[in-house]
């Protein structure tokens, strides 16, 4: 399993290699504050770097208040237990 | 479908795989493994709970694989191992424990106190008493650690060592260990004495006189004291103090007093002194004492009246078996026959009888002992009242 893992990590870099090589020229940013010129490959890499960011985030927020709900509701049957014993 | 179409596809498919790897990475870190090894940990406290200690054992050995650093569980293994008579593998668990490096200083010491315990088990007491010196120097669970050092100085009846670390007990935890130090005194002047250096047994029961003042065992002793030196009169006065001490112990008492009051020549003091424990006392000792007292004074009529009326107040197997004594010389034919066929299975009833029974942990003894073979606590064994004992 291992093994495929790297496999599969190795093509996708030399996926990756490939299509910046293939990819070089630039593109230019007007991002309000500054300018700037990437390659077309960066730029992509870039956007599903944050999409990947932006997904991971969401879950972890989401499971994180979902998590802290369900330990309120326990203590809250807790307490009430304890004050009706 | 044309390039940049499967590209802006590529960025929700990024969004997802993060989203879908972070909750994985969440949820295998926190609920279910959670729920996994706590599962697995009550599971073993049910089978312990159940007396079923080989599957409590199964149950953690899996929960120390899953988790190397749980050192409870480790702990917890440890103590199976050791109370299952494991040692071996108990001594391996601790010291695997304790080679951790990143273990924390409260947990080692924990993990030596639980290697001490196994390697007394083992019957490596000096092992044991070297790294329960250690704790006591560290001062970190000193006391349990001096208990186990007082357990081992017993054991060797090093008894100045014993009386050293129950002081430093006392002084640790402000529990009396006044008891405990005067037994040791006890056993120190028995010694003294066995040895012929009676000066020294002397000093050793003053010892005790200074720890307990009215303790039985000293006034019993001193009165063994008195009496092998011949003194007679005032050997009965030590047992007498010790009747005094501890009414209980008058079944082992008696008949080093007896001796002293038929030595000394005060036999009226002796009826004096037994008719005033038997108002204070519920066994049958002083029954059958008095009763030989006034056989040999009075003659046998009179002492198997008295045998008479105290057996109904105080129902004994002692006490039939010594009124089957006294009336066998009096009887023939087939009554004697029958008294002595009585004799015989009162005699086999009584054989196997526990006399002392260890109010601590129930150990039942035929003879007496200070020190309870089974709990080693002292003083604790006392004598068993009831129809078939005292």
């Amino acid at each position: 399993m291992r093994l495929l893992i790297v496999f599969l990590l190795l093509l996708f870099v030399l996926l990756g290699a490939a299509f910046g090589a293939l990819n070089g020229g630039l593109v230019h940013y007007d991002l309000l504050v500054f300018q700037t010129d990437l390659p077309k490959g960066v730029a992509l890499l870039l956007a599903l770097v944050a999409g990947w960011l932006l997904g991971g985030l969401t879950a972890w927020i989401g499971l994180g208040l979902r998590q802290r709900r369900r330990a309120r509701a326990q203590r809250g049957a807790a307490d009430s237990g304890n004050g009706s014993a | 479908m044309n390039l940049p179409v499967l590209l802006i596809l590529l960025l929700p498919l990024a969004y997802l795989s993060g989203w879908w790897t972070a909750r994985r990475y969440i949820v295998r870190h926190s609920g279910a493994r959670v729920s996994e090894l706590s599962s697995s940990y009550f599971r073993g406290l049910n089978y312990l709970l159940n007396e079923q200690p080989d599957k409590a054992i199964e149950v953690f050995l899996k929960l120390a694989e899953l988790n190397r650093d749980t050192v409870e569980t480790h702990l917890a293994l440890g103590n199976l191992f050791r109370r299952r008579g494991e040692v071996d593998r108990a001594i391996r668990v601790h010291q695997h424990l304790i080679a951790r490096p990143n273990l924390s200083e409260d947990m080692k010491t924990i993990a030596l106190l639980e290697l001490g315990e196994d390697y007394m088990r083992a019957g490596l007491l000096d092992r044991a008493e070297t790294l329960f010196a250690d704790l006591v120097a560290m001062n970190a669970h000193a006391p349990s650690a001096l208990r186990h050092l007082i357990g081992i100085c017993q054991h060797e009846r090093d008894w100045h060592e014993a009386i050293a670390y129950a002081r430093r007990l006392e002084e640790m935890t402000g529990e009396s260990q006044a008891q405990q130090i005067a037994h040791f005194c006890c056993e120190l002047a028995e010694r003294s004495h066995a040895h012929g250096a009676r000066d020294e047994a002397q000093r050793y029961l003053q010892q005790a006189f200074e720890c307990l003042p009215d303790f039985v065992r000293a006034h019993l002793l001193a009165g063994q004291f008195l009496a092998a030196e011949g003194r007679y009169a005032e050997a009965v006065e030590a047992f007498e103090s010790a009747v005094r001490a501890d009414v209980e112990f008058v079944p082992e008492i008696l008949p080093p007093l007896l001796d002293g009051y038929a030595r000394s020549q005060q036999m009226e003091r002796a009826e004096r002194f037994l008719t005033d424990v038997l108002a204070r006392y519920q066994g049958i000792s002083p029954v059958l004492a008095l009763a030989r007292i006034y056989a040999g004074r009075d003659g046998e009529r009179q002492a198997v009246d008295f045998l008479t009326r105290q057996l109904r107040q105080r129902p004994s197997v002692r006490g039939l078996m010594a009124l089957i004594d006294v009336t066998i010389d009096r009887s023939s034919g087939e009554a004697r026959e029958n008294f002595q066929l009585l004799r015989g299975l009162t005699r086999t009833l009584l054989e196997g009888q526990a006399m002392h029974r260890c109010s601590r942990c129930g150990f039942g003894a035929k003879a007496h002992h200070w020190q309870c073979p089974s709990c080693k606590s002292w003083g604790t064994l006392r004598p068993i009242h009831g129809v078939a004992s005292e």
